[in-house]
């Protein structure tokens, strides 16, 4: 690999195993005072995290590399494994940098994570962010405009100073820039995926779990620069679409193996609150307003979102088509009920445009993965040998 | 040297990475053919790893096939691999063993209906329809002591080169059965069987009983019960496990045609040339088109 695309992979990876969130200290001793603040997947408007002067952290377990010995005392066995690898990241004092941390309503299981949180951390900033289900902006738009201004109000308490509508749109600004790198990223991974590998792509996006935004954005946009100037061949693959993978996050292992196995990953809902608004959000008028109708009126189509419009599998369809795939691999972590209720509907409405598909479980501490290396690959070969036969 | 520009006609490679031996073959085929006659194979490679550098081998088998073949890298359509072929870095495709097995089986017995793929790891059922396309399969369980690894420590023990086992076994008289379960108990029960004086022969068929009874097994549970059985991999070539199949076969009835060809040893690699060719007519029908 080219030095200069092996730095910024190297920094990339080094993020995303560094499960003592080192960069968000290093921040913290750069910018004393400050404060940051963790979040949970899927969504939440870090726009107004940065604009309170604080640093939004996001938090999606302890993927394959923590070993569990406090968090499974606090669940079930059968629940995702998510929720008990983030309490011992906190209970092992991993996460102590933080100041605060957000819960987003995609489940029950979130849901009764935060409670915990503040039984078991009274003296740290806890909050439950409900979001609505009714996309009607009268009713859902007034309701999220009422919590996202309860949390802007909880951040002025919390660090003490005003958050003026100027700072929250110049903070729009930079998410929206954050936001058109990672879209000019997808795109083109799409068109050459063997020039964007996924595992690649994917530590880069991580990296903003961690990273300002506006430092996330060069990092994007130094990686697109580099990597197609590294020598890199087509294969003969197959294109396909990965969904379910938007909450609890697959080990990157299971990454490389779907692209060993011959699959192409040309589309996916990895890290999807990082793209959950799907278009740039106003930088002038009334920001909360503008933060408000962007979710109501721009928010991508996912499980746990209720889309009284849209058929379900619809969005789903369209980026098999957008994306010129020749099939989707169902790849959700085990237990997830968002996304394995949603699952059947997907399969209905994929089997009524023909489009081939599989499904497998995981878990973000899977370690073997012989079985999805000969599933993926098989998935691979019935696609690319049997589709025209 | 052949180009493929003046005719329909393609030239594709395959590479089978086993888990003991790497083989290669070079095909001409007509493009979009199906038929053996559409094909013909050029040049064929089979080369042991023993503790070497796997990509090494790999690059020198896929060198000597090509000399082999008097043709050259550039004239090749589509070098496809098969197995662990990941380490093929100079690949176009790659193809699961299943899939590769399956189209060298039909390739060279066009009436199987059931492929037996048995190899250094492990043995694996496959019924399939006359495409070749995999219907259903059983594989053995991670037990060593139905594979060809097991064999080959069995031969080093006794010290006999693996040439010589199969007609050994084919010689024997009473042959003494061993433990079908477990590879360390099956050698524990070959070295009382030496020192109890049983001949190699006897031995050796004893091994190949009891690994034909699993293979026969495997074959019933996906119901390949009265229909032609492609035997490829490895062990395709030893005589004595074949006979052993078949003696089993008709002592209990079962109207299973065992078949094996000069060729099984490479199906794997056959197989992946010729769904090289295959994809490769696909792409570029998908790039005219474009």
């Amino acid at each position: 690999m080219r030095p200069a695309l092996e730095e910024i992979v190297g920094r990339a990876n080094a993020l995303y195993e560094d499960l003592d969130f080192g960069a968000v200290t290093d921040w913290k001793r750069r910018n004393p005072g400050r404060k940051a603040i963790g979040y949970m997947p899927i969504y939440v408007p870090r726009e107004i995290v940065h604009a309170a002067g604080m640093l939004p952290v996001g938090i999606v377990g302890g993927s394959d590399r923590l070993e569990i010995i406090r968090g499974d005392a606090y669940f079930q066995s059968y629940i995702c494994h998510i929720p008990r690898s983030t309490i011992e990241l906190a209970l092992s004092g991993r996460l102590d940098s933080l100041d605060g941390m957000l819960f987003p309503s995609i489940c029950d299981v979130i849901r009764n994570l935060s409670g915990m949180w503040k039984l078991l951390f009274p003296d740290r900033y806890v909050r439950y962010i409900d979001v609505p289900q009714n996309f009607d902006a009268r009713v859902g738009g007034e309701f999220w405009r009422r919590e996202i201004e309860a949390l802007r109000d909880d951040l002025v308490v919390l660090g003490g100073e005003p958050i003026t509508d100027d700072a929250l749109n110049k903070s729009i600004a930079v998410y929206n820039e954050n936001r058109r790198a990672l879209i000019d990223l997808y795109k083109a991974r799409s068109e050459q995926p063997w020039v964007f590998p996924t595992p690649e792509l994917y530590v880069v996006m991580r990296a903003g779990n961690v990273l300002p935004p506006d430092e996330h954005t060069a990092m994007i946009r130094a990686y697109l620069d580099e990597a197609p100037r590294e020598d890199r061949e087509d294969k003969d693959h197959s294109r396909i679409v990965i969904v379910g993978t938007f909450c609890e996050q697959p080990p990157l292992g299971l990454l490389r193996t779907l692209e060993r196995a011959g699959c192409w990953i040309v589309g996916d809902d990895l890290l999807l609150g990082n793209r959950w608004i799907e278009t740039e959000i106003p930088t002038e008028g009334k920001p909360m307003e503008n933060l408000s109708q962007a979710f109501i009126e721009h928010s991508t189509a996912t499980a746990s979102r209720y889309d009284a419009e849209r058929a379900k599998g619809e969005s789903l369809i369209q980026s098999v088509r957008d994306n010129e795939a020749e099939g989707v691999i169902f790849c959700a972590p085990s237990f997830c009920d968002p996304a394995l209720l949603d699952q059947p509907m997907l399969v209905n409405a994929l089997d009524r445009e023909g489009i081939s598909h599989t499904q497998f479980k995981y878990s973000e501490d899977t370690g073997q993965f012989g079985v999805i290396h000969e599933q993926a690959g098989t998935f691979s070969d019935s696609i690319r040998l049997w589709s025209e036969v | 040297m052949i180009s493929t520009a003046v005719s329909s006609e393609i030239l594709t490679a395959g590479i089978d990475v086993g888990t003991s031996s790497v083989k290669a073959a070079i095909i001409r085929m007509n493009a979009g053919g199906w038929k053996r006659d559409d094909v013909e194979v050029l040049a064929l490679r089979a080369e042991r790893i023993r503790r070497r550098d796997l990509k090494q081998v790999i690059n020198e088998s896929f060198h000597t096939v090509l000399e082999d073949a008097g043709v050259s890298e550039k004239d090749l359509a589509y070098v496809a691999s098969t197995g662990e072929g990941e380490l093929v870095h100079f690949r176009r495709g790659h193809f699961f063993g299943m899939t590769t097995h399956a189209r060298g089986a039909v390739y060279m017995l066009p009436g199987s209906r059931a492929v037996l793929d048995v190899g250094a790891l492990h043995g694996r059922a496959m019924r399939i329809d006359g495409r070749s396309k995999v219907l259903s399969y059983r594989m053995t369980t991670q037990c060593a002591s139905g594979s060809g690894q097991f064999l080959e420590n069995v031969a080093r023990y006794l010290g006999v080169a693996l040439e010589e086992v199969g007609p050994l076994s084919k010689e024997a008289k009473e042959p003494e059965m061993v433990s079908s379960i477990c590879a360390v108990l099956a050698e524990t029960d070959v070295i009382n069987m030496v020192s109890r004086g049983i001949s190699t022969s006897d031995i050796l068929k004893g091994i190949h009983l009891s690994m034909a009874g699993r293979y026969i097994k495997l074959l019933r549970a996906i119901g390949a019960t009265e229909c032609d059985v492609a035997v490829t991999g490895g062990l395709a070539a030893d005589e004595g496990l074949i006979q052993a199949m078949r003696e089993l076969i008709q002592k209990d009835g079962i109207p299973m045609l065992i078949q094996e060809d000069p060729q099984s040893i490479h199906a794997g690699a056959i197989g992946a040339a010729l769904w090289g060719g295959y994809r490769h007519e696909v792409l570029e029908r998908k790039r005219q088109s474009a």
